[in-house]
């Protein structure tokens, strides 16, 4: 199987760094961005399969972002972060297709275990529409 | 396309270069035998170059045939790759009406044109009214995606549903910190995977678990347990120790727009949005509760999502 493309957006320079050297480090085909703009930009640019992404981000926030990535790329699989959390936007980012939602700082085996899991729904859900086709 | 201005110098070509050279034949002193070779050659390289570029203007007209069909190939791989919302599906009707446009305008310019070649041109004819008949059939894929997507399905993964409620444990209660609520669990160890899918089975708990924190007010418990059933379906319990649900709402706690809390405090759409998602997991959500007693909310699911269907 193919390294797994993932997305990461997060404002927090720092974390976003680590995070993403952690996941280059585990094989992760990983890019870092830091913001819910510039995602959309990138998922313009290239396939991705999974977007990690942070909720609280000033500009367009997290709950938009995942509104328009669902809206273009519906089988990209969102795994949403938080560090102040809200149960209500954690509910709402799931009500509107979040695959999963995870605190801030993530453990990176359980994130990389939902990113495999994410991935796996994406596939599923490709085969559905072209089976759907057929 | 300049079929036009091609065709007078060809003419001319075709026809006043030879006559040139044979009226050079006339002229003493050439020798008229190595003039008519000459003009024969004249003639043999003219009806090359001009079948040269009569080849050329065909092959254009096969390559814009493919690039169309290859932007339509690349139309219903997109389609095909993507669940459609409605904006979705415009878009690629928007390509494809100005495909059928560079159709009728192609169409529009062979018909102006006098090209002797009839064969050429009936293939270049079949070949633009395959690609209207691909666009019609696109139009018909991008309708029943449509269709499609309407009808959500869940999506079934071999998941771990005490690993999957724990998450939402661990989640909610990193965010109570207004209060001093307590968390138990109860795991049923080597619980078989459940075959279900996991972001919605995860949106029914989370919701539960913010009802059970709700109803706890200063503090309490919420008490969170699965097990596997005599007639193998899983049973994961949400309970509460707070103030209980009075018999007279509890029938209609699952009903849409039904809620106890304060205005604006909650749309009451979470628990019949819960039922209707366990529904299609093929499972039951159903509600206990006595007044003062707290109340336990039980989802019972199948294994395999198919295995309880009537």
């Amino acid at each position: 199987m193919d390294a797994l493309r993932a997305l990461v957006v997060d404002d927090e320079e720092d974390f976003l760094e680590t995070i993403v050297k952690r996941m280059q480090r585990r094989k992760v085909d990983v890019q870092g961005v830091e913001s819910g703009e510039a995602a959309l930009r990138a998922l313009e640019a290239c396939p991705w399969d999974v977007v990690v992404l942070d909720i609280k981000m000033p500009g367009m926030d997290g709950i938009e972002t995942l509104r328009e990535i669902k809206k273009r790329s519906p089988t990209v699989e969102v795994i949403l972060l938080t560090g102040h959390g809200s149960i209500e936007s954690g509910m709402q980012g799931m009500r509107l297709g979040a695959f999963d939602y995870v605190i801030k700082p993530p453990d990176l085996d359980e994130l990389l275990e939902k990113m495999a899991q994410a991935r796996e729904r994406k596939m599923l859900h490709e085969k559905r529409i072209e089976e759907g086709l057929s | 396309m300049s079929r036009g201005a091609s065709s007078l110098p060809e003419s001319l070509s075709r026809h006043f270069v030879p006559f040139a050279l044979v009226a050079l034949a006339a002229v003493p002193g050439l020798r008229g035998d190595l003039v008519f070779m000459a003009c024969l050659l004249a003639v043999a390289g003219l009806s090359v170059y001009f079948t040269r570029r009569r080849m050329q203007q065909i092959r254009a007209a096969g390559e814009l045939k493919e690039r169309l069909d290859r932007q339509l190939i690349q139309a219903q791989k997109l389609a095909s790759i993507g669940e459609l919302s409605s904006g979705i599906a415009h878009e690629i009707n928007n390509p494809l009406a100005v495909i059928a446009r560079e159709v009728e305008w192609v169409q529009s310019i062979l018909k102006d044109e006098d090209l002797s070649e009839r064969k050429s041109l009936d293939d270049i004819e079949d070949s633009l009214r395959e690609i209207n008949r691909q666009v019609d059939r696109c139009q018909e894929i991008t309708y029943k995606l449509l269709d499609f997507a309407r009808k959500q399905e869940p999506l079934l993964q071999s998941l771990n549903v005490n690993a999957l409620m724990e998450d939402m444990v661990k989640l909610v209660e990193k965010v109570t910190t207004k209060k001093k609520v307590r968390f138990v669990r109860d795991y049923r160890e080597d619980l078989p995977l459940l075959h279900t899918d996991g972001p919605l089975l995860r949106q029914v708990f989370l919701n539960l678990l913010n009802n059970a924190v709700y109803a706890v007010e200063d503090q309490g418990t919420v008490a969170v347990a699965t097990r596997l059933e005599d007639d193998g379906r899983v049973t994961v319990t949400v309970s509460d120790d707070g103030c209980g649900i009075p018999p007279e709402n509890l029938n209609r706690v699952f009903d849409p727009f039904f809620t106890t809390k304060p205005q604006g405090k909650g749309t009451g759409l979470g628990l019949s949005l819960c039922h209707g998602i366990v529904s299609k997991l093929g499972g039951t959500l159903s509600a206990a509760s006595r007044t003062g007693e707290g109340a336990t909310f039980t989802v019972r699911l199948p294994l395999e999502q198919g295995a309880s269907s009537p």
